[in-house]
């Protein structure tokens, strides 16, 4: 039995040495994902529209649905919006008013997925060693544990062709992530922004 | 048929009819190196291990039977890459990481070195089964395929005895493992390495 004892001891500890890479490595730069309407003709869009200082927020746990440029947020919605301009500005779009009938919306947002799971944990029982002390039992407690992911999300929106029943359609999307385990948000915002340009190289105004 | 019953003898019969004999037992230290796949990992991995009981079978031990667990990790960082794709393009870097379990049974034969009680040298073959993880790590995501195979592994070793009783000795081990996991995520038909095992041997377990 001993032996048996020391075999599963050892082979415990041989799976216990799986690890898991280094996450600073992993984490120093975003995931961009970039995804785009193979039927959309990029080069005949000219103008844009986008807000200056506000980005939507979609959150499974909170009730706010914008993020406005503020030194609390190191004005985090006015950099990356205006990363997204100086992007499209170098592909030769123009930015225009909303009200001057653009080609081409942009929606700027950050999607927040909270999860949360929940493990009941059932303490041992604890038997005393002396007889007549009575048994010690724990009640069962519930960990909660809560872990944030969210991306940032570019979207353009073709405004150019507006259907009958006053539908448009996202011709561009950039998801960059994770931007809740970032080491500098903003910074490697900004850079997740000039790849998702640098991997579509489609997204040109041609004159 | 006739490859089959040459196993069974070579396995089966042993094992069963072992009159009582000396065992050992061991645990190795095991560097691997894949030889398949390599577009994944082509990196020396460090990460492993593997322990067994084997019994030796007659009176002059020249074959022995038994059981082998192994454990390898092999992983590799790839540097920030673009994958693109019919509608869009995906940029990140990312680790690359398989983490390999083989159970097998195992027969080895000993060659004869005159009246020497020290130095065991051996050839062994191992047939089981092998499962492989094989997970791509990138930023907080993940993406895993755990696949099941076949697993056959040659191998040649030495034991080493050492003292004045042989309880104790030491083994080198080089073996070859092949096994059918096939990755249909990854696109691997098979996954194959060659490794090196230095461990401690402990004679009459």
């Amino acid at each position: 039995m001993k032996k048996l004892l020391v075999v599963v001891f050892i082979a415990t500890m041989l799976i216990s040495c799986q690890s898991e890479p280094d996450n600073l490595l992993l984490l120093d730069e975003l995931v961009v994902s970039t995804n785009y309407d193979p039927g959309a003709t990029f080069g005949s869009y000219a103008t844009y529209a986008i807000p200056t200082d506000t980005i939507g927020f979609i959150s499974s746990s909170s009730n706010d649905t914008i993020l406005v440029s503020s030194a609390e947020n190191r004005y985090y919605p006015r950099e990356v919006l205006e990363q997204v301009m100086q992007n499209l500005n170098d592909r030769q779009y123009t930015r225009v008013a909303r009200n001057e009938s653009p080609d081409l919306g942009v929606n700027v947002y950050v999607v927040q997925d909270l999860n949360i799971s929940q493990q009941v944990i059932y303490p041992n029982y604890y038997y005393p060693y002396y007889y007549g002390y009575g048994s010690y039992y724990s009640y069962p407690y519930v960990n909660t544990y809560a872990y944030n992911t969210g991306a940032l999300v570019v979207e353009i929106v073709d405004l150019k062709n507006v259907t009958i029943d006053n539908k448009v359609k996202v011709i561009w999307n950039a998801s960059m992530g994770d931007v809740y385990s970032t080491l500098d948000l903003v910074d490697q915002s900004v850079k997740a922004i000039d790849q998702a340009f640098a991997q579509s190289n489609y997204l040109v105004h041609e004159n | 048929m006739k490859t089959r019953n040459i196993l069974l003898v070579f396995f089966l019969f042993p094992a069963f009819f072992a009159e009582a004999q000396e065992n050992y037992f061991y645990v190795n230290w095991n560097g691997n190196i894949p030889l398949s796949s390599t577009e994944y990992i082509d990196n020396f991995s460090s990460r492993g291990a593997r322990i067994g009981y084997r019994k030796f079978i007659g009176m002059n031990k020249r074959f022995s039977a038994g059981i082998d667990f192994n454990w390898a990790q092999y992983d590799q960082y790839k540097p920030k890459e673009t994958f693109v794709n019919e509608t869009g393009a995906i940029t990140t870097d990312y680790y690359n990481y398989i983490y390999q379990y083989g159970l097998t049974v195992s027969s080895q034969y000993y060659f004869p070195l005159g009246d020497n009680d020290r130095f065991f040298p051996y050839v062994g073959l191992g047939l089981g089964a092998n499962r492989n993880e094989y997970t791509v790590y990138y930023n907080i995501y993940t993406d895993t395929d755990e696949v099941f195979g076949f697993l056959a592994r040659p191998e040649a070793g030495i034991l080493v005895g050492v003292g004045e009783s042989r309880k104790v000795g030491f083994i080198a081990v080089v073996h070859y493992d092949f096994s059918t996991n096939s990755a249909e995520r990854f696109d691997y038909s098979n996954f194959s390495s060659v490794g090196f095992q230095l461990g401690i041997v402990m004679l009459q377990w």
